[in-house]
């Protein structure tokens, strides 16, 4: 009978094909938004873990409110950490490593001393640099190396925006009036990254110091033995440089699983609420389908009626028309999930290609069998749903005055 | 065995309410034989077809009793009152009333479907069925696609799908051209002939004379009338 009645269904939607199309365009919509949406999240859930779990053994001290997602270029405070906090910290038990980073404002030229602009630069030991940073981060050219002196590496708007003539690797620039070589240029972010090089100026700690009379440490970056004692060991970072300090809130150490913890629970809260707003698609979409089971209900009176009076129960008559909304909620999901699919891979791609210069966060949706699963339930329950009154009411017609409707 | 298949006792129908009302059936009582051949005749708004739908279980009465193979069938609960459409009634409309999205041969097997017959052995009955009304060549087409005359003969095809004690056809030639008409009289015939019980309802006299039985309606009364 299941048979029967599908077949029922599913020719009467061939027979109205364009207000099915309409009706099921509408769940189509709603379900692409809400795969869409769960692929890009889960997506950039993956990137954001890829970027930072590698760094699970690290912490960032830094001066002031600390490193966070919403600020991850610190601004300048004017206080920095001293030799002697990174030689405490160093003392800390369960401490491999720590490296700093330096950091100052400098005067850069190129081709001639009329363009000349106020910039920041970092410094960094060699090591420190060649754990941040690889020859897959370079556009151009190579990584300095020890023994490099008064080379630099500079960031893709560097190079390409900052003066009216590109840079070039080799190129000579002046920082403080100290003349650098350009060994390599960074590949463009642009605005998808946790942290940017776009605009960086990197150069070894001794250069940093040569060029500024400075030895400013803004950032040192600490990785630990244990990374299950990650967050402790922040704690007692923190501590150390404080007291230093004689100040409760000098320093702050934040472990990158902490970072990793807050952007994914952002990125949660933004996804919920986004696909709540999909949902809204959904509700209009089930109104859509009930108004055309209505309609189909009205035009389809005579026809109830001769089902009834050859014998059809109430129950016969009811299921048609659950599974008449059914089927058409069921290939509105299936298509929503196929247009999902292509639509999140559209979007990551225009995000990735987001920004000037075209650079971004590299970005692949992630569809979930979980994604894909909740499309088709979410479509069936709103197609039984919205078809359960008008088949209702179609069962409850009374054959007599059905069969004689005109 | 009891040879009464149909029998009502003081079965009436009104409609309306307070001074709208109308007695379309006075009480009455018939008693019909298995095998009976009967035509309903009278007027246009004399009450045949209230009668009719009464029999076939698609109205129910004001007052009064039908009985069905000896079951009162008014005391039944909606969905046994659709099992006895299906199983002891088959209907003829003077329309048709074919599901335009279906061919002729899922019109025939829809009822057989409603009443839980497997697949394979509804397409052979509706096939076979479909040959007794020589209309095997257009199994696939939809109603759309065929003449009067032949969706009447699929109708009756689709009304003889369950074995029914009871063949009611309302008006069965009224829509259609006289050649078709005797053609679809002949098939009730031989249908009445092989023992099942044949009432039609019709204004057509000629028509009329072939039954065995004429009961005439006038004004909501009737009466046997000598073939």
């Amino acid at each position: 009978m299941f048979r029967d009645n599908f077949n029922l269904a599913y020719k009467n939607i061939k027979e109205r094909l364009s207000r099915s199309v309409l009706t099921l365009l509408g769940i189509s919509i709603g379900i692409m938004a809400i795969i869409s949406l769960m692929g890009i999240g889960e997506g950039m859930n993956v990137a954001v873990e890829g970027e930072l779990s590698s760094l699970s053994d690290t912490i960032i001290v830094s001066v002031g409110e600390g490193f966070s997602i919403f600020s991850p270029n610190l601004d300048d405070t004017g206080e920095y950490l001293t030799e002697r906090d990174i030689n405490d910290l160093e003392r800390i038990p369960g401490v491999k490593e720590v490296n700093t980073q330096l950091t100052g404002m400098a005067s850069l030229s190129f081709n001639g001393d009329e363009n000349t602009i106020m910039t920041t630069i970092t410094g960094m030991e060699i090591e420190t640099m060649n754990i941040q940073y690889g020859l897959e981060d370079l556009y151009r050219g190579s990584i300095l190396e020890n023994g490099d002196q008064s080379k630099i590496l500079i960031g893709y708007d560097v190079a390409y925006e900052y003066f009216d003539n590109d840079i070039q690797i080799g190129s000579r620039v002046k920082i403080n009036g100290k003349k650098f070589f350009v060994n390599g240029i960074f590949s463009k972010q642009g605005m998808g990254g946790v942290s940017t090089n776009d605009d960086l100026l990197l150069l070894t700690s001794r250069d940093f110091q040569k060029t500024t009379g400075e030895s400013n440490i803004f950032i040192a970056t600490v990785s630990v033995y244990d990374v299950t004692e990650v967050e402790s060991m922040a704690l007692e970072i923190e501590r150390t440089i404080n007291e230093n300090h004689g100040e409760d809130d000098f320093a702050s150490a934040t472990s990158m699983s902490s970072i990793l913890d807050s952007v994914q629970n952002i990125m949660g809260i933004l996804q919920t609420v986004l696909i709540a707003i999909a949902s809204i698609a959904l509700v209009v979409a089930s109104i859509g389908i009930m108004n055309t089971m209505l309609t189909s209900v009205m035009e389809r009176t005579r026809e109830i009626g001769i089902m009834k009076a050859i014998g059809g129960t109430n129950k016969d008559v009811m299921s048609i028309f659950i599974i008449e909304g059914l089927l058409l909620s069921l290939i509105g999901g299936a298509s929503g999930i196929i247009l999902g699919i292509i639509g999140s891979t559209g979007v990551a791609a225009a995000l990735s290609n987001m920004g000037p210069g075209g650079g971004g966060m590299p970005l692949e949706p992630v569809i979930t069998f979980t994604a894909i699963a909740l499309g088709l339930s979410v479509s069936m329950i709103v197609g039984i749903l919205s078809s359960i009154y008008p088949a209702w009411k179609a069962a409850k017609m009374s054959p007599i005055e059905a069969v004689r409707y005109e | 065995m009891n040879e009464d298949v149909i029998v009502t006792k003081n079965l009436s129908k009104t409609y309306g309410k307070g001074d709208l009302q109308v007695k379309a059936l006075k009480e009455t009582d018939i008693t019909i034989k298995k095998g009976d051949y009967i035509a309903i005749i009278g007027p246009s708004g004399s009450g045949k077809s209230t009668l009719m739908n009464l029999i076939g279980c698609l109205d129910r009465p004001s007052s009064g009793k039908l009985y069905i193979d000896d079951t009162d069938v008014y005391k039944l609960k909606e969905n046994e009152l659709a099992r006895i459409r299906r199983e002891k009634i088959g209907f003829i409309f003077q329309k048709y009333n074919l599901i335009p999205t279906l061919t002729a041969l899922e019109n025939v097997m829809l009822s057989m479907g409603f009443a839980g017959v497997d697949s394979k052995s509804r397409i052979k009955k509706a096939k076979k069925l479909l040959d007794m009304v020589e209309l095997s060549h257009r199994i696939e087409h939809k109603p759309s696609e065929l003449s009067g005359g032949e969706q009447q003969r699929v109708a009756i095809s689709r009304a003889l799908g369950n074995n029914p004690t009871i063949v009611l056809g309302d008006e069965p030639t009224g829509n259609v051209d006289s050649k078709s008409g005797n053609k679809i009289m002949e098939i009730l015939e031989n249908i009445n002939n092989k023992g099942e019980t044949v009432i039609i309802v019709t204004h057509d006299p000629n028509i009329a004379k072939r039954a065995s039985r004429i009961l005439r309606i006038e004004d909501g009364v009737v009466r046997e009338e000598n073939v």
